[in-house]
């Protein structure tokens, strides 16, 4: 794709930014990384649960095939991705906006360290004790564009960093591919522009796998399903389920009204599973849940 | 001489004796009845009565007593002239008012609190400038007087009553009220917030709504008032003496029925919520808002001390204010109704449009919002924009009339049941009026051990279980009135 894209707001700081010099990174863990594909995957900090379930399902897929998983360790896609990445039995690297001792945000210790612990890295080019600075993440984009093969954006809304990283990842001629949203979801938006710009489509992991020459064809079938919730739930409550999305919130009145239900015995049922852990909140509305149980970091 | 719903009796003595011609007025008066001494000599001579060439004394007793306020300025006067005509004050009696240079009584703030204090003490009498006398005359067993000029009232003294004695104001219960401004026919959509309308007031909780700007909140909050029943007697009184103390009642009506709607700006200061003031304390927005609703728009935008001096009379319905003068204790039993944004821009949560707020500044935003106010506030609910081809067709929402006829149905219920309203029972009442099913007890501690839910929070949904409960016309609390309740205990505002 061109490198004229439609997000020319953060365009003006990407392209002053100079190609990091990977040479004098500061890193914790295994570093210089073992040789093999590297790629990044980037999006919002606030997902839905369906850009969780891809991040960490890519992540997973991924690292399954041996491929290093880069990531910012923000909160949202980065973690799912390193997330995924470590549930996978790979190596990932994250490549913070901070100094390597300064974790942020703070949530994400114990996953910074399950990261070393796996035979990954945490790299910065900034000084150690470098506390969080707005100026400083995008320059860690570059960063993380230069480290990477290939960066897969997943959920993106406009202005969203992760249009940096996709930017620089341009500029420095490297594959930028992403993953497609819902239509009507407003994190869908940069990733959707890339895609209409000529970014390579991602609809599972072989998708990038075929990029880097690992597999040959590239399938149209798309990522299975992830396994809902592993156990039963009440019938009368599972019909409820259905209706619920798992990209765009839905209200108890909007759940109620196409079930033609008083709203307050959907409220009580939609209660009745986010008690079980099938739906969870978002915003004014309600979620289908994908994973059981786990909260987002 | 008022003291928040309180009044002193300060006992008014002039003497005059042989001397220089002189005015003196003792007994630890402010600035405000020190300058009585002025209007006093200047309406009596107005009033074409003889002010005393002599030494004149006025004691104000007890002379412990920190004196205030312009009502002193008639019995000032009228002990003068007694003293003058060498007349004895009439028994049991008291006056109330402020003088003009010409000898007319003029308002003073009060009068209804002052007149239901001299009942309780056995007067049976008072004076009160005309104006006020409608109020005065609320109170049942209390002979009003009403003043209008100083020369009329000596005379009324001296010669023999003159002055017919107002008739008691029967409190008339209006029941067609007038329309309040927003009727919920208005509202698009919105079921769940119209809903939560519903419970809240129904029970007397307290309700936060949370959403993008122009979602419909503050219309939401304003449709309130017209499904709240009218004020009872007793509660119309309280109101009205609230009022009373501030100068705030319509002269030819005084009792209101009608519920209070307060909506004070983010901007008021801590004396304009809570109460406050020089001396003692004058009633805040919350006790205005006493037995009605108190509308706090932008809720993240007030000052932080300001929302957390709302926690104790949020769970007391009283307000203990002390300042220099004393302390004072007013009522402020509202149902507090408050809406936020769910972050700086507004926009989180939304769906159609970005929010540009990073996690963190959300974050601050929502802590601002302290936990234990939002603890203390019963139903949370979201409340989403509307979209634009809905606004342009007709809304089909259910009109304010039958909402209101179930909220007094409901509430007529609790009262017949407790004698209060669900939001005001004690926990061991609760747990004896509301008594859950086994399937509902253990839903309920199910929830409160997986959302680390207080035990203030836990009797709140219960309560609110409660009221859904009433809404539904059963005697027991059921599980899907639980989960009910739980479903409005949104933890995050926005996510």
């Amino acid at each position: 794709m061109s490198p004229s894209g439609t997000f020319s707001r953060r365009s003006a700081i990407a392209f002053t930014m100079s190609p990091p010099d990977l040479e004098h990174l500061r890193a914790r863990g295994r570093w210089p990384l073992p040789n093999r594909p590297r790629v990044a995957i980037v999006g919002s900090r606030r997902p839905s649960p369906y850009g969780e379930a891809v991040a960490e399902q890519l992540g997973t897929d991924l690292a399954k095939s041996d491929v290093i998983v880069v990531s910012g360790l923000a909160l949202g896609i980065d973690a799912a991705a390193h997330r995924g990445a470590l549930n996978g039995g790979g190596v990932t690297v994250a490549v913070m906006g901070t100094g390597v001792d300064v974790v942020y945000p703070a949530a994400h210790f114990r996953l910074a360290e399950e990261i070393l612990a796996a035979g990954g890295a945490l790299v910065s080019q900034f000084p150690d004790g470098t506390s969080p600075r707005r100026q400083n993440f995008p320059a860690r984009n570059w960063t993380m564009a230069a480290l990477s093969d290939v960066v897969v954006v997943v959920e993106a809304g406009e202005g969203s960093g992760a249009l940096i990283t996709a930017e620089a990842a341009l500029d420095l001629h490297k594959e930028v591919m992403a993953v497609p949203g819902s239509i009507f979801s407003a994190l869908s938006v940069g990733a959707h522009a890339l895609l209409r710009d000529g970014a390579g489509l991602v609809q599972n992991a072989r998708d990038i796998l075929s990029i880097l020459g690992l597999v040959g064809e590239v399938l149209d079938d798309p990522l299975p399903a992830p396994n809902r919730l592993g156990f039963a739930l009440l019938p009368e409550r599972d019909g409820l389920v259905a209706h619920l999305s798992d990209v765009l919130a839905l209200s108890a009145a909007d759940v109620a009204r196409k079930l033609q239900l008083p709203v307050s015995e959907v409220l009580g049922r939609l209660t009745a599973l986010e008690l079980d852990g099938a739906v969870r909140r978002h915003g004014a509305g309600y979620i289908r849940a994908l994973r059981r149980g786990k909260e987002r970091a | 001489m008022l003291a928040g719903l309180e009044a002193r009796h300060v006992e008014v003595q002039a003497d005059s004796a042989n001397g220089e011609a002189k005015f003196l007025l003792v007994g630890l008066a402010a600035t405000s009845v020190k300058e009585a001494r002025e209007r006093v000599r200047s309406a009596i001579k107005n009033s074409g009565l003889d002010f005393p060439q002599r030494r004149l004394t006025v004691n104000l007793a007890p002379a412990e007593l920190h004196k205030q306020g312009s009502a002193l300025d008639l019995p000032i006067a009228v002990a003068i002239a007694l003293t003058q005509i060498g007349k004895a004050p009439p028994h049991r009696s008291a006056f109330l008012g402020e003088l003009s240079l010409d000898g007319a009584v003029r308002h003073v703030a009060g009068v209804l609190v002052a007149a239901r204090w001299l009942r309780k003490r056995g007067y049976d009498r008072v004076f009160v400038p005309a104006v006020d006398a409608a109020e005065a005359a609320l109170v049942q067993g209390l002979e009003v007087i009403p003043c209008t000029n100083l020369a009329q009232v000596v005379g009324h003294l001296v010669r023999g009553p003159a002055i017919e004695p107002q008739p008691p104001t029967e409190p008339v219960i209006e029941h067609d009220l007038e329309a309040s401004d927003c009727d919920l026919a208005e509202v698009h959509g919105q079921d769940e917030a119209r809903r939560a309308l519903e419970i809240a007031a129904s029970g007397g909780h307290h309700l936060l709504m949370s959403g993008s700007p122009g979602a419909g909140k503050t219309m939401l909050a304003r449709c309130l008032p017209g499904i709240l029943p009218p004020l009872e007697l007793a509660e119309a009184m309280e109101v009205a003496q609230i009022r009373s103390l501030l100068g705030d009642l319509a002269a030819n009506r005084p009792l209101d029925w009608t519920r209070p709607f307060r909506a004070p700006h983010h901007g008021v200061s801590m004396a304009g919520l809570i109460g406050g003031g020089a001396g003692l304390a004058l009633p805040g927005e919350i006790s205005r808002a006493h037995h009605g609703v108190l509308f706090l728009d932008e809720l993240a935008e007030f000052q932080a001390s300001v929302l957390q001096a709302l926690r104790q009379p949020l769970e007391s319905g009283r307000v203990a204010i002390t300042r220099s003068a004393g302390a004072v204790t007013y009522p402020a039993r509202f149902m507090l109704v408050a809406a936020t944004n769910p972050c700086p821009c507004g926009w989180a949560g939304d769906g159609l449009r970005a929010c540009r707020c990073t996690p963190a500044v959300i974050d601050s935003y929502q802590r601002r919002l302290s936990g234990p106010l939002l603890d203390r506030i019963d139903l949370k609910v979201g409340v989403k924009r509307v979209s634009l081809e809905a606004l342009a067709s007709e809304p089909l929402g259910e009109p304010s009339a039958p909402v209101r006829d179930r909220v007094i149905g409901a509430r007529r219920i609790q009262l017949e049941r407790q004698g209060c309203l669900n939001a005001q029972l004690k926990p061991a009442r609760l747990r004896q009026l509301a008594v859950l099913d086994s399937v509902a007890r253990r839903t309920l501690e199910r929830w409160a051990e997986q959302r680390g839910l207080t035990a203030r929070g836990f009797h709140r949904a219960w309560r609110v279980a409660r009221t859904a409960a009433d809404l539904d016309g059963s005697d027991h609390v059921a599980e899907r009135h639980i989960l009910e309740a739980l479903g409005y205990r949104l933890h995050d505002v926005a996510a």
